[in-house]
């Protein structure tokens, strides 16, 4: 038992903090389905029509592939070097490792437009064109924190026993990722990957300066939404947000944890 | 990272080559782990913060960058307007947010922590609030623009109530507008992070004082509140950063005059092509971050209560 104060009370202002939390996003879904070319009541009935047009703007289609394949590219990059990192920071100690942890922390408790700022500098100097390669660079910087601290997690929970029974019998490197680490952590790096395409799909703050001509999906629906609020943009809008909500929940079932919390929360 | 690595084996001397060759093994497995990751970082992150502070000491005249050794542009960050008024604002327009996310976070997250007693429904109400904190910024931005417009749902439901006339142009397009739009953005992680305290809060201590004849509110005032506060004071500086540099909602629902230090940096790479201004900026924030951090470190330490 470890109620206590007016259950009543405490569950009534929670599910109002719960509908603050919806309402919102409910709204966008409902008008997405409106018959009216206006947002706002009142509701003059059901229709599929602005998914339609959704799906024959060549706009928004080619936006839509490019997120994807910025978010494909965001996945592999976090894969690649947030799991050595996570593995790392498990198993050994090495001068530097706090400063480390905090340094690959930075991007997500800094807002998205330093790092944009700072990404943009680097690649005026070294002279890349912007394209949807350097959103992916970017990207895949800032949401690498997702990766680490996932499997950071898992990896705590796992304990080192195994790795050391591993290692005695003599397993080399690849033998004991292989057979040892790598089931073990399956499942969260699994949902690390969801979430963090999930999130790649919707980010704009370090998007917002390192895209070139290419738009992905946030930033086509953001001059979208600074010229003219449509009822396109509302399907749009919640095609955006069932993505994330589906892969999110997958993601958090696949690395449900004791310590796979809230990120940035060090 | 490689000194580390040489130097290894004459400190290691003494021992038996058996453990000194293990160990330069370990060294040699660990380097595999750690140098991708590494270059990673420093190749996009600590190199391109060290440019910025690069361009920040030069000039640029007629979009042409000259490198120099300067620290006008810091100067002029704290002088020259609009800088400093829009730091402060964005700053208070930040501060505002956290506290009342933080005010709208704490009940759900107690009942969380206190009123839910299945694991699986606590999981289902732990996704509920994780779902719109990774769900879309920008739509989440956008969905305040259309409740709150002329033609909004507000408006449409006060009219229709007979409660106003014409439809209310207060909501939208102010200081109010963004501080709501943010405070609704953020309430899902200060939930997280309040929640993520709570749950320390030991059931043998909530009844002992039980026992001992506390109300339910003394137990929240002397129990739960203090133990809290750590996860008050992490969320709430993670969520000022964030809000402080957010530029969406101000162009979104904020008001001609609402732009804040975010915007400011974007036009000045954009439409002014002031790289060294807006790069001594990007320092000032970033320095600001690091400091707000560290006091964050430091006051979770002190307020840490020892369970």
């Amino acid at each position: 038992m470890r109620a206590f104060g007016n259950h009543i009370f405490v569950t009534s202002l929670a599910s109002a903090v719960l509908f603050f939390l919806y309402a919102p996003i409910l709204v966008i879904v409902i008008f997405s389905f409106n018959d009216s070319h206006y947002t706002g009541l009142p509701f003059n009935g059901f229709t599929l029509r602005w998914y339609v047009e959704l799906f024959h703007d060549r706009q928004i289609l080619t936006s839509i592939w490019n997120s994807v394949y910025v978010g494909l590219g965001v996945v592999a990059i976090s894969v690649l070097f947030g799991l050595p990192a996570a593995i790392a920071l498990d198993r050994y100690t090495f001068p530097g490792k706090t400063a480390f942890r905090r340094i690959v922390l930075l991007p997500i408790v800094l807002p998205g437009i330093i790092t944009g700022v700072a990404l943009l500098s680097f690649y005026l100097t070294v002279h890349f064109r912007l394209s949807l390669h350097t959103i992916m660079l970017g990207q895949g910087t800032a949401l690498m924190c997702i990766t680490i601290t996932e499997v950071f997690a898992r990896l705590q929970q796992m304990g080192k026993s195994q790795t050391e029974a591993a290692v005695n019998l003599g397993a080399n490197e690849w033998e004991l990722f292989r057979h040892v680490t790598l089931p073990g952590i399956a499942s969260s790096l699994f949902g690390a990957m969801l979430i963090a395409f999930s999130i790649s799909f919707d980010e704009i703050a370090v998007t917002f300066l390192l895209t070139g001509r290419e738009n992905t999906l946030p930033m086509t629906l953001w001059s979208l939404l600074r010229r003219e609020v449509t009822p396109e943009v509302n399907a749009v809008a919640t095609l955006v947000v069932l993505v994330s909500v589906i892969l999110i929940v997958i993601g958090m079932y696949a690395s449900r944890g004791k310590n796979s919390a809230s990120y940035g929360n060090h | 990272m490689a000194q580390a690595a040489l130097s290894l084996p004459s400190q290691t001397g003494g021992a038996r080559p058996a453990v000194r060759s293990a160990r330069r093994i370990e060294r040699r497995r660990m380097l595999l782990w750690l140098v991708p990751p590494i270059a990673w970082f420093t190749v996009f992150m600590l190199v391109p913060y060290a440019l910025l502070f690069y361009y920040s000491l030069g000039q640029a005249e007629d979009m042409v960058f000259t490198p120099g050794l300067s620290l006008r542009n810091f100067a002029r960050v704290f002088t020259d307007e609009p800088y400093l008024g829009v730091i402060l604002k964005s700053a208070r327009i930040g501060l505002m947010t956290s506290v009342l996310s933080a005010i709208m976070a704490y009940p759900l997250a107690f009942c969380l922590a206190f009123h839910v007693r299945s694991a699986s429904l606590k999981f289902v109400l732990y996704l509920l609030v994780i779902v719109p904190w990774w769900a879309s910024y920008l739509v989440k931005a956008y969905a305040w623009k259309t409740i709150l417009g002329t033609g909004g749902i507000l408006n449409a439901t006060l009219q229709g109530l007979g409660l106003t006339h014409e439809p209310v142009r207060l909501f939208l397009y102010n200081e109010f507008s963004v501080v709501l739009t943010l405070t609704y953005i953020f309430t899902p992680f200060a939930v997280l992070s309040i929640y993520a305290q709570l749950e320390r809060v030991p059931t043998s201590l909530i009844e002992a004082a039980r026992n001992l004849g506390a109300s339910a509110w003394e137990i929240v005032f002397r129990i739960v509140l203090p133990i809290s506060v750590p996860g008050v004071i992490a969320g709430g500086i993670i969520t000022f950063s964030l809000a402080f540099g957010d530029f969406v909602a101000p162009v979104l629902v904020g008001g001609p005059d609402s732009l804040m230090i975010s915007n400011i940096v974007i036009n000045l790479l954009g439409v002014a092509f002031d790289w060294p201004m807006a790069a001594a900026i990007g320092l000032v924030i970033i320095a600001l971050g690091l400091a707000l951090i560290s006091l964050s470190g430091w006051l979770e330490e002190k307020t840490q209560v020892r369970l």
